[in-house]
């Protein structure tokens, strides 16, 4: 097929290509950014950083210095872990029941399962203080962890019903004309191809934990600090450095993270539509 | 599909290691856990390292810091309904008026503090327990400023396009917006004239911030100029900075910070315990020194470092305020002012 | 598809339960909290709706909420585009490694992408550093509302970009090359092929983008300052600072309803540009 080079098309490869530029630019430099701040020797956040030095990272590490923010890195750690356990043995029957049925009902309950991924969760963390405040609780981990679990519910859902709409049913039913059991199918058959979307939800799922703030914004106090608010309170206040290398830390953690489940289970595959 | 296939041993047995080794390490509590309210900034970084290790070293006893404002910990109280958010406030005049008035506050019996006889006569009452002074005035950068003089130098160049402006939430905000109403014809009754000014200057300011975000904006080069207390001051002073306190030729303000025990606290025993930590000779002096600069209500202690009074009788001299007439107007002025700022 | 019959509603029920009862009863709780009219839920009544809706402040916070979402949704377009043109032309191991580019930031704290924001945008920090190098004078970016989109736009293109990306990868290669073999310019193909054909993505990563611009609480605090009000800061301080639970759940309840109706007219633009996408 011939090329004409011509002006438009010159025109629209400056364009698509300069505004490419910028959008990797403004996607990843903060980021980069930020790691290199981590490594000030200032207790400003200035940009570049005026030397080199690793003493936020020994600020960060000190059990006494940092307690607080290594409880609520802890505290975060429980959440997400309690959470997304739970959402994958809730998501995944559920959606295991809704996948295949194309009924309007079963259309309206999926719509309720993915809900909190577009309402504003911000409403709903105030909703669920109340609605605990009302009930006589304490905040506590396990209100936070009911909180976070109905947030994250639906990456569990929604990647586990994109596996179970691509598993082919005539391996199903083979299973079960050979005489095997409902639960030995499951076991056997359904569960190992299924295996990988799981895991890539509860990936994402134990992340959007990790990283949610509308719900712990409501629900966390002192003795359930979460790392999310703990931060905020640091930048909001005195631009602590020791952010920086938190965040360097939590940077860190993903791409290893994310490199891991991508071999394991294609986790950018699964993230689309 | 590619076939990386997890085992479903191994996922439940990640999980159920995850949750599991996650509910045993959970930190054990000694002598029982107490939750204090403490101001954000600068009163919860000196009390975190000073106070937290000073308590669990007397009475084995772990604190855990809430960083709110008075007003923060009052609404939070309220609408806790009965069930005390934490078990300890810390609260300035006008604040402590409404807490007690709101039923907020646990009796204070000051015969379990042995420190109590150490405090000024007014220093304990029957609801709490004086812990710092504050004196608050005009802070700026020397370098990038001449020095201010008076409350009304912040709205005129060079100071109102540097200047960073924060509202009534904080009882520092507040006292300032009324003195600087005072300095243009107003008084505690009337503060019509400061919002005049404000809305004067209010395209120019440098920044317009919650109270908790000013030490930041200063750091960060954001403003150059605002109203604050002097432990904020020595707090990003320490840090390397470039700040200096000044008191207005119209008089710097002064009040007394005092801790409370909360109504319906869990660790009523243990809130005892860290107010009397936090005023023993040890830890006021402590909080004195640089970076907190904290002004004591020991009498035994000293005052030493950076303080722009010479003794704290000095204190004296200093505006204060009366907080039954500012109470009732004050939750109208939070939400007029925050109205007024928007763009 | 096949329809299945052999799983029942049963094992939907754990589910749907936890739904009902920490989901549901809670924002039902928040709707009737709404209609009370004084902090101790004693008094039923609208007047913290009447006070709501008839204060001009507060219908111009809830227009600005939209706003910013709106505008956070157009400055995401207009970057994420071009970088869904590049995945579409581009080798198998290029995209791969665009989509790693684009899944990173959306798995790295919004908390932390925020604070990023602040050493970029500050009167010194490193946007205002470049301006000041190639001979321009420095803006303010911190605490005004172009800044806020800027960061808000880099928080959010992510999840605009994989559904866009999602659906470009499935457009048939055989359009394109028919619309070029006929002469068309890329301009043409990209407004007459590309775009039409790639709308649901747009519209679902639009959804996703203006869903969670507009409730983006602490970027908007942290970046917005206090002369910036959004929603979210008005529930915020409205239940925490002043504590009136009434009127924090009428503001609630706006923010929801903004974010659907957003929601809403998206879906509606999307119908109209590819009528058969859904």
């Amino acid at each position: 097929m011939g090329r004409r080079n011509t002006w438009t098309d010159i025109s629209y490869f400056a364009v698509i290509g300069l505004l490419t530029l910028i959008a990797f630019l403004v996607l990843v430099g903060p980021v980069i950014v930020v790691i290199v701040t981590s490594f000030t020797t200032s207790a400003a956040l200035k940009f570049p950083p005026p030397g080199f030095s690793t003493r936020w990272y020994v600020d960060l590490f000190d059990p006494v210095k940092s307690r607080h923010i290594h409880i609520a890195a802890y505290n975060s750690l429980w959440v997400a872990g309690m959470a997304t356990a739970a959402a994958s043995l809730l998501a995944v029957p559920a959606a295991m029941a809704i996948a295949r049925v194309r009924t309007k009902a079963a259309r309206a309950v999926e719509a309720m399962f993915l809900a909190p991924l577009i309402l504003p969760t911000l409403a709903y963390g105030l909703a669920t203080l109340m609605f605990f405040t009302l009930l006589g609780y304490r905040p506590s981990l396990w209100l936070l962890m009911i909180g976070h679990l109905i947030v994250i519910s639906p990456f569990v859902f929604r990647t586990t019903v994109a596996s179970f709409t691509q598993l082919d049913p005539v391996l199903l039913e083979s299973s079960a004309s050979l005489g095997a059991g409902r639960f030995y199918t499951f076991r056997r058959v359904t569960l190992p191809l299924i295996a990988p979307g799981v895991a890539a939800g509860a990936f994402l799922a134990f992340v959007a934990s990790l990283d949610n703030v509308p719900v712990s914004l409501f629900l966390s106090n002192a003795r359930t600090d979460m790392l999310p608010i703990r931060m905020w309170g640091m930048i909001e206040s005195t631009l602590d450095v020791r952010v920086a290398a938190i965040s360097a830390v939590l940077i860190t953690s993903v791409v290893i993270l994310t490199l891991l489940m991508e071999r394991l289970v294609g986790l950018t595959r699964r993230l689309g539509g | 599909m590619k076939s990386h296939r997890l085992d479903r041993r191994q996922l439940m047995a990640a999980a159920a290691a995850l949750g599991g080794s996650s509910l045993l390490g959970r930190p054990a509590y000694a002598k029982g856990p107490l939750t204090a309210a403490i101001y954000p900034g600068s009163w919860d970084e000196q009390y975190r390292s000073i106070v937290l290790p000073a308590l669990k070293k007397a009475h084995d006893v772990d604190l855990a810091l809430e960083p709110l404002f008075a007003v923060d910990q009052i609404a939070k109280a309220v609408a806790a309904r009965g069930i005390a958010p934490f078990d300890s406030f810390v609260l300035d005049p006008g604040p402590r008026v409404t807490a007690i008035e709101r039923g907020l506050l646990e009796p204070f019996d000051g015969k379990k503090l042995t420190n109590a006889s150490k405090l000024a006569a007014t220093g304990v009452d029957g609801w709490g327990a004086a812990v710092n002074s504050q004196i608050v005035g005009i802070a700026y950068n020397p370098k990038k400023l001449p020095k201010p003089k008076s409350w009304k130098d912040l709205f005129q160049e060079p100071y109102a396009s540097r200047l960073g402006l924060t509202g009534f939430q904080t009882t520092f905000g507040t006292v300032s917006l009324i003195e600087m109403a005072k300095a243009f014809g107003g008084s505690e009754a009337n503060i019509e004239p400061i919002f005049a000014e404000i809305k004067k200057i209010l395209p120019k300011v440098a920044a317009v911030t919650a109270p908790a975000a000013l030490p930041g904006m200063f750091q960060q080069g954001q403003i150059d100029i605002t109203y604050t207390n002097t432990n904020n001051v020595s707090t990003l002073k320490s840090r390397g900075v470039d700040i200096e306190f000044v008191m207005p030729e119209e008089g710097a303000i002064t009040f007394v910070t005092t801790l409370h025990v909360a109504k319906g606290g869990e660790n009523k025993d243990n809130a005892y315990k860290y107010i009397d930590t936090a005023i023993s000779a040890a830890v006021q002096e402590a909080l004195m020194k640089s970076p907190a600069g904290l002004l004591p209500t020991n009498k035994d202690v000293a005052l030493a470092g950076d303080q722009p009074i010479k003794s704290l009788d000095d204190l004296s001299k200093l505006v204060s305020h009366d907080w039954t007439k500012i109470n009732p107007q004050r939750a109208a002025w939070i939400e007029r002012f925050n109205k007024e700022v928007t763009k | 598809m096949q329809v299945q019959d052999k799983v029942g509603w049963g094992l939907a029920f754990p589910l749907g339960l936890a739904y009902m009862v920490f989901f549901a009863a809670p924002l039902l709780l928040l709707g009737s909290i709404s209609f009370y009219e004084d902090n101790e839920l004693t008094r039923l009544g609208p007047a913290n709706w009447i006070k709501f809706l008839g204060d001009p402040f507060y219908v111009g916070v809830v227009w600005r909420t939209i706003m910013l979402g709106v505008l956070t949704v157009l400055a995401a377009t207009v970057l994420a585009y071009p970088v869904a043109l590049v995945f579409y032309e581009a080798a198998p191991w290029v995209r791969r490694l665009l989509l790693f580019i684009v899944v990173l930031p959306l798995l790295t704290s919004v908390v932390v992408r925020t604070f990023a924001w602040i050493v970029l945008l500050a009167r010194e920090g490193v946007v205002n550093q470049a301006l000041l190098a190639i001979g321009l004078s420095p803006v303010p970016l911190l605490q005004t509302q172009h800044g806020l989109v800027l960061a808000l736009m880099q928080i959010e293109m992510p999840l605009m970009l994989l559904p866009l990306l999602a659906v470009m990868q499935g457009i048939d290669r055989n359009l394109v090359e028919a619309s070029r073999s006929l002469g068309a310019s890329r301009w043409r193909t990209f407004l007459k092929v590309l775009l039409p054909l790639s709308v649901p993505g747009w519209v679902a990563g639009a959804t996703l983008v203006f869903a969670s611009a507009t409730t983006a609480f602490i970027s908007q605090s942290v970046i917005g300052g206090g002369r910036l009000v959004y929603l979210p800061s008005v529930i915020w301080q409205q239940a925490m600072v002043i504590s009136n639970w009434p009127f924090a759940a009428v503001a609630s309840i706006m923010l929801l309803a903004s974010v659907l109706t957003g929601i809403v007219a998206l879906n509606a633009i999307g119908r109209v540009i590819h009528p058969a996408g859904r």
